[in-house]
């Protein structure tokens, strides 16, 4: 008798464990329905999980001002993005069950990827503030499934001030004109190019792109390598793209293959290096190490026409969209809402992201948007911009084609086979 | 006769139930899931998966050249990695069992790498191959400091294995110090008695009698070598050019960066059937060399 009794108080001993175990999940589950229904009172926490390292500071502030004007709204705001693979991350918070509510899409493809998570966000007040071609990537059917981060630009990010020192009066616009310039910085004992080319999103993404911008028409050169019309290997803005690429190499930094993002930038801030393959989205990173660096945005020119290489790629880095199964959802639509059009995240975006507003009703300065920002409004207002078509690239195109230019870079091809390699990739990939 | 029966049985569901159930609900359905997901061409977003039978085996089999790169990778990766962190844990623990003053010291500091996480220490070791070896190199001269650490195909595959053997030789050591510590005193005294040499000890005494720990530790060893995911993924990413991602990695980034969950998990499950193997084999061949004292 008495082992039996021993028995009953084991059995209810892990009984209670268990039941107990079963009750959190009840209550959180019960949390969740009310966020749902909207009972008022409780506090409803929207999850953000964002790609922007460069904004991750700010955003810690605006979260701070959003809670203080919303109560009763609580924003949990995480970054996953720089160095690190965003998509990835994403998928594994899905697979794992923790869906954020706001999260962040590229666009086009990753629109299909995505496509059966995203609320419709058509009806929202401020599409039709939005810029017409920051619009586009998130467009299907006539309906827009998310609200453009901003606008972007890259090219030659150049220290002015090392330049004149190397005697360059004209900004180069053909490859022969970088050559010499490249040329006048050596002489003057500066590195020209910093390459950070370690980072698979700098040569996969950025690298790969100048060779499709250059196409007649990118979304028909896209389209026909996806229908086996169009072929990488012989064409010629591939092949004098790879001049651009040995160009860089030529004259650029030691081990460009270890040499990271933040290397990079530390490198071209402290006016080690003259000249980097980057965007408007560093000048937080450069004025953060050296604030009075005079700097621009130069073209990357492939071949010697001048007037077709004048020109910086422009495009929608990324859209902030809506998880259509979030319990937040109203919540969620209305943070996004308020981001551009409230006084408040109209500062944000200008004054503290320094981004380039994707949105007519927003105004920046070329004071708030510093040198580079100022130079991508400069150029794409004056027309002078080429599209971004990464994100038309098939799933994992980032990371196939930066290894084979990896590969290249360290001298395992030429040319030739590098955009063979690249053609592969592309044939593997695309969805059959 | 009854009451013995249920109270065994009892006895099993309250000490082993609770065991189970989470076998069941952490590794058992997951893995069948994936068995699963395997025979579909699921994305692992969409809500749609169509049936594909075999396609996704074959694919890897004829056509999937990165994969069978990735296994050539974590095969040559794991016979250096097992050995050279054996033999490195066995003599730490062979010396470190000797009356040093700072043994505690010495084993703690040797022990240390391995509560540092995976992630962590790739990140350390990623700074001190690009910016400390450079540093090195550029002061001292010497070319092994100057070399591209993580830039070209072999010095990175060295770097793992570096790294891995610095994580991993201290937990090892301390499996073989307990082992050693075992060993009785008196056969040694006896072999000692009879003028056996320090080596002949060590061959013939030591080695034999620590077969259990060898078996404990071999094992260990070549499980995580072979799914060696977090180092690979902070120090080099599998770069350069791809040429050291890991099997792990490879199925890793099929599944996430290029949307094809269903051909990961079948590459994860032909990993499960080859690990599985080599790991059974391995414990019966040691097994069978283990002796009493």
């Amino acid at each position: 008798m008495k082992r039996y009794t021993k028995f009953t108080l084991v059995m209810m001993l892990a009984f209670s464990l268990i039941l107990s175990a079963c009750g959190s999940k009840e209550a959180e589950n019960n949390k969740g329905n009310n966020a749902e229904t909207g009972s008022t009172g409780e506090t409803k926490t929207i999850k953000i999980f964002q790609f922007k390292v460069e904004i991750a500071e700010a955003l810690n502030r605006l979260k701070a001002e959003y809670e203080s004007t919303h109560p009763g709204i609580k924003l949990d705001i995480k970054t996953v993005g720089g160095g690190s693979d965003y998509g990835a991350a994403l998928k594994a918070k899905f697979a794992s069950g923790e869906e954020p509510d706001i999260f962040n899409n590229g666009g086009y493809r990753d629109l299909e990827t995505w496509f059966d998570r995203l609320e419709d966000l058509s009806d929202q007040p401020w599409v039709a503030d939005a810029v017409d071609v920051a619009k586009e990537p998130m467009t299907k059917d006539g309906k827009i499934y998310g609200q453009p981060m901003n606008l972007e630009g890259y090219g030659f990010v150049y220290n002015k001030d090392l330049f004149t020192k190397a005697g360059i009066t004209e900004t180069p616009t053909t490859l022969s004109q970088l050559e010499e310039a490249a040329k006048k910085l050596e002489a003057i004992g500066v590195t020209p190019f910093a390459n950070g080319y370690q980072e698979l999103w700098i040569l996969g993404n950025h690298t790969v792109n100048v060779a499709f911008a250059h196409q007649n028409d990118p979304d028909a050169f896209v389209k026909g390598l996806n229908e086996g019309t169009e072929k990488i290997p012989g064409n010629a803005s591939f092949l004098e793209w790879t001049k651009l690429v040995d160009l860089t190499l030529k004259y650029g930094n030691k081990n460009p293959l270890t040499t990271d993002y933040n290397t990079e930038m530390t490198m071209f801030a402290n006016g080690e290096a003259a000249m980097t393959q980057q965007g408007n989205w560093t000048q937080v990173q450069i004025d953060g190490i050296n604030p009075d660096l005079n700097i621009g945005l130069l073209p990357m020119p492939i071949n010697e026409d001048a007037e077709a290489n004048d020109k910086l790629y422009v495009g929608v880095p990324n859209n902030w969209v809506v998880n259509k199964n979030s319990a937040v959802k109203a919540e969620a639509k209305e943070f996004l809402n308020w981001l551009v059009s409230s006084d408040a995240g109209k500062k944000y975006i200008a004054k503290e992201f320094k981004f380039i507003p994707a949105f007519k009703n927003i105004e920046a300065t070329s004071e708030d948007l510093g040198d580079l920002g100022a130079e991508v409004v400069k150029y794409s207002q004056a027309g002078k911009a080429l599209s971004w078509n990464f994100n038309k690239f098939p799933d994992g195109g980032m990371n196939e084609f930066g290894s084979q230019i990896q590969a290249y870079v360290a001298g395992k091809s030429d040319p030739n086979e590098l955009l063979e390699q690249l053609q592969k990739a592309w044939d593997s990939l695309k969805t059959k | 006769m009854n009451r013995k029966k249920t109270s065994r049985l009892t006895n099993q569901i309250v000490f082993v139930g609770p065991a189970i159930l989470f076998f069941i609900l952490i590794i058992a359905i997951p893995f069948v899931l994936g068995l699963y997901y395997s025979f579909t061409n699921w994305d692992g977003v969409s809500g749609k998966a169509a049936g594909v039978g075999f396609d996704n085996y074959k694919q890897i089999f004829m056509e999937d050249s990165s994969f069978r790169d990735s296994f050539w990778f974590t095969a040559r990766f794991t016979v250096l990695g097992v050995v050279i962190t054996n033999v490195a844990g066995f003599f730490l623990a062979y010396f470190l069992t000797k009356p040093l003053k700072t043994r505690n010291l010495l084993r703690t500091i040797f022990f240390m790498p391995n509560v540092i996480g995976g992630l962590l220490l790739g990140f350390i070791w990623q700074f001190i191959f690009v910016k400390g070896f450079s540093a090195l190199g550029s002061s001292t001269g010497i070319s092994f400091f100057n070399l591209p650490w993580l830039g070209t195909e072999n010095t990175a595959f060295w770097a793992i294995v570096i790294v891995f053997v610095w994580q991993t030789a201290g937990y090892l050591m301390v499996i073989y110090i307990s082992s050693l510590n075992n060993v009785p005193k008196d056969i040694l005294e006896a072999a000692e008695i009879d003028g056996a040499s320090r080596m002949q000890v060590l061959r013939s005494i030591i080695i034999p009698l620590i077969m259990p720990a060898a078996t404990v530790c071999l094992f260990l060893a070549i499980s995580w070598s072979f799914k060696m995911f977090d180092l690979n993924l902070s120090l080099t990413k599998g770069g350069p050019f791809g040429s050291t991602e890991s099997v792990a990695m490879n199925i890793y980034n099929e599944a996430f960066s290029k949307n094809r969950y269903g051909l990961g998990t079948a590459k994860a499950i032909i990993f499960f059937v080859i690990v599985a193997i080599v790991t059974s084999l391995q414990v019966k061949f040691t097994k069978s060399k283990e002796v009493e004292a």
